[in-house]
């Protein structure tokens, strides 16, 4: 049926931003593991998301076929952020460097916690696409009903 | 009088739709003609597999197996909203029964 397309889009959507939490979740558990000397060990990783829909205007038969072969949503991949690493000093550290300084991952709290903040309202947001779709197709379920 | 003369009761047996309907309900954009009998049974199938489905949702939510969460919720209200459907259109169906038993002959 018809409505189980709005459904799934707004399921991609969920998707993505779950999967933004679930990485900024690893982000700040991983904040304060040690990287080795070489600079081996845990990267600061971040969700990048994609849409294949591309940005002009496609007519209505167009859209209807990509959102039926799912392809309407976004697409999401995980990959490394690259930030600097952060270097403390801690001579009597294990993995301390010749200078004295322990590297750990570039993890920056306060951006972890403003990556969740923003992917939990998006997640709203796509809950409330969802039951408006939802309230729509009950909605027309009372059409000619004994009111 | 023995019991020979008494006819043997045969049991009623109902009409084939087939032979009621004239030419048979065609299908929405098809050319084979389909029962209504068979539209019915159809949709509620569909309706039941979809129940099923949120029933095994729902056995591996409680068995802590889910791989996320708002699938099955989306699920749910995918199949809540067909039993719905299903509802409507059994009242319609309903209703208009009724009123054909009204009707004065």
């Amino acid at each position: 049926m018809n409505y189980s397309q709005s459904f799934a889009i707004s399921a991609t959507g969920m998707d993505v931003e779950r999967l933004r939490v679930e990485v900024a979740a690893l982000n700040i558990a991983n904040a304060n593991t040690v990287l080795s000397a070489d600079g081996k060990g845990f990267q600061p990783l971040r969700v990048v998301a994609r849409s294949v829909l591309s940005a002009q205007a496609m007519d209505e038969g167009g859209f209807a076929s990509l959102v039926g072969q799912g392809l309407a949503g976004p697409t999401s991949m995980v990959e490394p952020s690259g930030k600097a690493v952060r270097a403390v000093l801690d001579p009597g550290h294990p993995q301390a460097d010749a200078r004295g300084y322990v590297t750990y991952p570039g993890v920056d709290p306060a951006t972890e916690m403003m990556t969740m903040l923003g992917a939990s309202r998006a997640y709203e947001a796509n809950v409330v696409a969802m039951n408006t779709a939802r309230a729509m197709a009950i909605k027309a379920l009372e059409i000619g009903g004994a009111s | 009088m023995t019991a020979a003369f008494i006819p043997p009761v045969t049991a009623i047996q109902p009409p084939a739709l087939e032979a009621v309907l004239p030419a048979g309900v065609a299908a929405l954009g098809g050319t084979a003609p389909v029962s209504f009998g068979n539209l019915v049974s159809n949709g509620l199938q569909q309706v039941s597999a979809q129940l099923n489905v949120t029933q095994a949702d729902l056995q591996s939510l409680a068995t802590g197996n889910v791989e996320n969460l708002h699938q099955v919720m989306l699920r749910m209200e995918e199949s809540r909203m067909s039993f719905q459907l299903m509802l409507q259109v059994r009242n319609r169906l309903l209703e208009s029964y009724q009123e054909i038993m009204r009707m004065q002959v």
